[in-house]
């Protein structure tokens, strides 16, 4: 009888630490999701500017680059996923923004 | 160790007077090492002797003389920063994607870094071995992009390194935050001594620096040779002046070919060249009228202004 209850209270306070759990970490989510997005305009503009020469900004001389060239795989990454989503930023600011 | 630079107008007299510094001060008892960085070398015709990128001793004295191939350097730069390329992305090389990097040793401004490059080698090694090196430079434009470029990358180094720190920054911010820090299975760093970008970026910052500091600081000293004609002065002009604006030392300039140095357009040349400038003297060099192979043994004293300043 005991052992019955103390699981169904065990088990209540499973689902009350769970819930609980989940909505902390969408909230820190939530919270990380417009840095994730600054983090990713960040990184775009780092090679954007390191690699002016090709878009026709100023940019450092090319050796800088081509000695970074080797360690930027995930910004170049970024770099081209903004690229193929740029004609709809709008939609991405909304979306960020929850706008519906 | 000091470091002088000879720079002016192609054909004013640069290696000749490189050359004849060199020997002075070798024969005033100074370990002195010349070397070359003008594509067309001169060094080794004028010492009439073969010359390669290895430093050589001549006729046992304590002279060394060196040719730098600039093309070379920058083959070699470009190969050791290729290979780690194609090893970091090798996956591209079914695409051939390595004969695109091939490419890049065509891209302005690699001959400049290869010389800067080598130029940082030399300061480094040869510190401790030579009391003086005497570098023939390659003409004015080039010359003025080689030592403007350690000051430019320095800039541009110090924009990037704040743009990533405020991208590890963020990056910091979210791993304490939701816990992660890591893409499709690759981790992303968010600790400066973690991110191999920035440790690149500072490692790059501190060579040029150092070859910086040493270009401003008072163990170089960059001379101008100019002619008796009003474009070698134009020339000088533009050099002095972008000297100047580099923060570089120079205190001599050396008038060389001087038929007669009273001559008019002489004095208005100097007069010219010196308006404003107090801190530099000028050296005549008079005009030798055949060039004979002895020529860098000349009775002037050129190396007084370097003894002075040393």
């Amino acid at each position: 009888m005991h052992g019955g209850k103390g699981g169904v209270f065990a088990r209540i306070l499973g689902y009350i630490r769970f819930f609980f759990s989940t909505m902390d970490q969408s909230h820190r989510n939530k919270v990380t999701e417009v840095t994730e997005f600054e983090v990713k305009e960040l990184e775009n503009l780092f090679v954007l500017l390191l690699m002016g020469s090709f878009t026709g900004v100023p940019s450092p001389p090319s050796f800088v680059a081509a000695e970074l060239l080797p360690h930027l795989e995930h910004e170049i990454k970024v770099l081209n996923e903004r690229a193929k989503d740029s004609f709809d930023s709008l939609a991405d600011m909304a979306s960020l923004l929850d706008i519906d | 160790m000091k470091t002088i630079f000879f720079s002016g107008k192609g054909g004013v007299g640069k290696s000749t007077l490189a050359s004849a510094v060199a020997w002075q001060l070798m024969e005033a008892g100074n370990r002195v090492l010349a070397v070359s960085f003008d594509p067309a070398h001169n060094l080794g015709d004028i010492f009439h002797t073969k010359l390669s990128h290895r430093k050589k001793r001549f006729k046992k004295t304590d002279l060394f003389l060196q040719e730098t191939d600039l093309e070379q350097s920058a083959n070699e730069y470009i190969e050791a920063n290729m290979s780690l390329l194609n090893e970091v992305y090798s996956y591209m090389q079914p695409f051939n994607m390595d004969s695109y990097f091939n490419v890049l040793k065509y891209s302005p401004g690699v001959e400049e870094y290869a010389a800067i490059t080598a130029m940082e080698k030399l300061f480094r090694e040869e510190q401790e071995n030579y009391d003086y090196i005497v570098i023939d430079t390659p003409p004015t434009g080039l010359t003025l992009r080689i030592l403007a470029l350690p000051r430019i990358t320095v800039a541009w180094i110090d924009r990037l390194v704040k743009l990533r720190k405020q991208i590890l920054e963020k990056r910091y911010t979210i791993h304490k935050l939701s816990g992660k820090y890591s893409e499709k299975g690759t981790k992303l760093a968010y600790e400066e001594s973690e991110d191999r970008v920035m440790q690149k970026l500072l490692e790059m910052r501190e060579r040029y620096q150092n070859v910086r500091n040493w270009l401003e600081s008072d163990k170089n000293s960059i001379c101008v040779v100019f002619n008796p004609d009003y474009l070698s002065l134009r020339e000088s002009q533009r050099l002095m002046t972008g000297v100047k604006e580099l923060d570089l030392p120079m205190h001599t300039v050396y008038h060389n070919k001087l038929d007669n140095p009273n001559s008019e357009i002489a004095q208005k040349v100097e007069q010219d060249l010196l308006k404003g400038r107090s801190d530099v003297t000028i050296e005549r060099v008079p005009d030798i009228a055949e060039p004979e192979p002895t020529c860098y043994i000349m009775d002037k004293n050129l190396i007084q202004t370097f003894q002075e300043n040393t």
